[in-house]
C-alpha cells in the first residue's frame, strides 16, 4: 500500500480570525494569516529551485486575508488572497508537517532532527 | 376480439423504457417526448432530438415504434421528429448534470463522494504499452457488465480511436459533449476532434489543460458510469498534474516492461502519485515472456522480474504479467482489443485477470 496522506476533514471559513484545520488523524492546526501568505510555495514566492526560503514578511500587508480557499485534487489548498495572489498550492503534508503553529508541531520542528 | 387502446399514461410508461441512445437515459425523462395522440388504435408520437443532426435519429424512431407496437391495442404508430429549443436544450443539459441550477456544476465525478471510479493509466517510459493495457482492461471491465469509459489524455500520442476502431466526430448537443461509443464502452479523444488521424497536436501546456478539463468537466460521461481509465502521457508532466488538481479522488495503476533499467523511471510515476495522494493500486507488466510456439519455453525478450520488483519497491500488488503475443498488437491495430476478439488466449486472459484484480482492489459501491 502506498502511504495514505492525512487529509482536512474540516476547513475552518476565511473569516475567522486565523486558518483552522481539523485532519484525518484527529489533529487540530492552526494558521495565521500572514504567516501562510508568506510561505506561499509558488514559484514566483520562493523560487524555482528553492534558493530562496519565502518572501519578504515586510512586503506582504498585515491585513492579508483570503477571499476564499479551494480544494486542489485531493492533495492540496489553494488560497486566493486579498492582494491577488492566487498560484500557491500548498500540499496537505506541507500544511501539517511545515507549517503547523501548534505548540507540539513547532517543538518537533524545532528538535535537532526527529526519531 | 382487439384490446381497447392504451390511454395516454400507458402510453408514457411504455415510452420510459426507450432510452436515447447517446444519453443513455430514458426519452421521457429527458423531456423529449412532446406529443402524444391516441385515435382508435394509432398511437402517434412526437419526439423532440437534442439537435436536428442527431445521427441516431433512426434508431430513436425505430425503438419507439418497436416498444409502442407491442402494446395491446395499438395497430399503428407514427413517430414524427422535432428539434428541441436552446432553453429546452439547457434545461436538459441541467437535468444530465444532476438538476443542479448552477452552470458551474461539473461532472458527476467531480466530487469526492462520486461513484464512478477512475484508474488512472501511468508509466514512467513510453512504449510499455499504456493504451493497450487501457483499452483491454476497459474491454475486460465491459465483459463482466460494468458501465466503462476511456478518457484519452495522452493528447499528443493518441491512439485510442484507432484502438478501439473509432473514428468521427463526436456529438454537440451546445457546450456538452457526447462520448463516442464502442462495444459500450464511453470514449472521448482529442482524436476526435482533428481532421485526420495524422494530424498533429502541437500546443503548450495551457492549451492541454484547456482540452483536459473539458474532457472532464464537459463530456457526458453519464452518471451511471462505474469505472473511467484514463490513459495518460508517460512520465509527470503537464496533463498527469492537470489530472491531480482536477480529480478529487483517483487511483493508479502503473504499467512497466520486465526490463530493470524500467523500474526507476517507472518508480517516478508513483512518486508523482504520492505527493499529490492518488493511491496507487497496483502495477502491470507488459511485454512479458513470448511463447515462439504454444507450449514451447517462453523467451524472455525483455528479461524478466521488472513488475515484480517495482511492485515489491511501492509495496503494491503485481496485478499481472502481459504476455507478448503478435494478436495483442494486430487487436490494436484493427480495432478491436483482444480481450474482445480472443478473451481464451493467454493474452486475453491474462488481461482480465488484471481487470479483476482491478476491481477487487477498486469495487464500485453497490447502489
Amino acid at each position: 500500500m502506498s502511504p495514505k496522506m492525512v487529509t482536512p476533514v474540516e476547513v475552518g471559513s476565511v473569516v475567522e480570525p486565523a486558518l483552522r484545520i481539523v485532519w484525518s488523524d484527529g489533529h487540530h492546526s492552526r494558521y495565521g494569516w500572514h504567516a501562510l501568505r508568506v510561505h506561499c510555495p509558488c514559484a514566483a514566492c520562493k523560487g524555482e529551485w528553492t534558493t530562496r526560503r519565502h518572501v519578504d514578511p515586510a512586503s506582504i500587508p498585515s491585513t492579508i486575508r483570503p477571499l476564499r480557499i479551494e480544494r486542489v485534487g485531493a492533495y492540496a489548498l489553494r488560497p486566493v488572497w486579498s492582494d491577488g495572489h492566487s498560484t500557491g498550492i500548498y500540499p496537505f503534508n506541507y500544511l501539517r508537517g511545515d507549517l503547523c503553529e501548534c505548540e507540539e508541531c513547532a517543538a518537533r520542528r524545532a528538535a535537532p532532527s526527529a526519531p | 376480439m382487439s384490446a381497447s387502446p392504451p390511454d395516454r399514461v400507458r402510453v408514457l410508461e411504455a415510452l420510459r423504457d426507450v432510452q436515447d441512445p447517446e444519453l443513455h437515459k430514458s426519452i421521457v425523462d429527458l423531456d423529449m417526448v412532446k406529443e402524444v395522440q391516441i385515435r382508435d388504435g394509432t398511437v402517434q408520437v412526437e419526439a423532440l432530438l437534442t439537435i436536428g443532426a442527431c445521427p441516431l435519429r433512426d434508431s430513436i424512431v425505430a425503438s419507439i415504434e418497436e416498444r409502442l407496437r407491442s402494446l395491446p391495442g395499438v395497430r399503428e404508430v407514427r413517430v414524427s421528429l422535432g428539434v428541441m429549443t436552446p432553453d429546452q436544450r439547457q434545461a436538459l443539459i441541467t437535468k444530465l448534470r444532476g438538476g443542479e441550477v448552477s452552470a458551474q456544476r461539473r461532472s458527476s465525478f467531480l466530487t469526492a463522494e462520486s461513484a464512478t471510479r477512475v484508474i488512472v493509466v501511468a508509466s514512467g517510459k513510453g512504449g510499455v504499452g499504456k493504451s493497450t493495457v487501457t483499452v483491454n482492461l476497459a474491454a475486460a471491465l465491459r465483459r463482466e457488465g460494468r458501465r466503462v469509459g476511456i478518457m484519452d489524455a495522452d493528447v499528443y500520442g493518441f491512439s485510442i480511436p484507432r484502438m478501439m476502431g473509432l473514428s468521427g466526430q463526436p456529438t454537440l448537443i451546445d457546450q456538452m459533449i457526447i462520448p463516442l461509443e464502442q462495444d459500450g464502452i464511453r470514449v472521448m479523444s482529442i482524436g476526435f476532434l482533428l481532421p485526420d488521424e495524422g494530424e498533429a497536436v502541437v500546443w503548450r501546456g495551457p492549451m492541454l489543460h484547456k482540452t483536459l478539463t473539458t474532457f472532464i468537466g464537459e463530456v457526458h460521461w453519464g452518471d451511471d458510469l462505474e469505472y473511467l481509465l484514463i490513459d495518460l502521457p508517460p512520465g509527470t508532466g503537464d496533463v498527469s498534474i492537470t489530472l491531480a488538481q482536477t480529480l478529487p479522488q483517483s487511483h493508479m495503476v502503473i504499467v512497466t516492461t520486465p526490463q530493470v533499467a524500467a523500474v526507476k523511471v517507472a518508480q517516478r510515476a508513483a512518486k508523482m502519485a504520492e505527493k499529490v495522494n492518488m493511491e496507487v493500486i497496483g502495477i502491470v507488466e507488459n511485454m512479458s515472456g513470448f511463447r515462439p510456439a504454444p507450449g514451447a519455453d517462453p523467451v524472455y525478450i525483455f528479461g524478466r522480474g521488472g513488475g515484480l520488483r517495482l511492485a515489491e519497491l511501492l509495496g503494491v500488488p503485481l496485478l499481472g504479467e502481459i504476455p507478448l503475443d503478435p494478436a495483442i498488437r494486430e487487436g490494436s491495430d484493427a480495432g478491436v482489443p483482444i480481450v474482445a476478439s480472443a478473451p481464451d488466449t493467454p493474452a486475453g486472459r491474462a488481461f482480465r485477470q488484471v481487470a479483476e484484480r482491478l476491481a477487487e482492489r477498486v469495487p464500485v459501491p453497490t447502489r
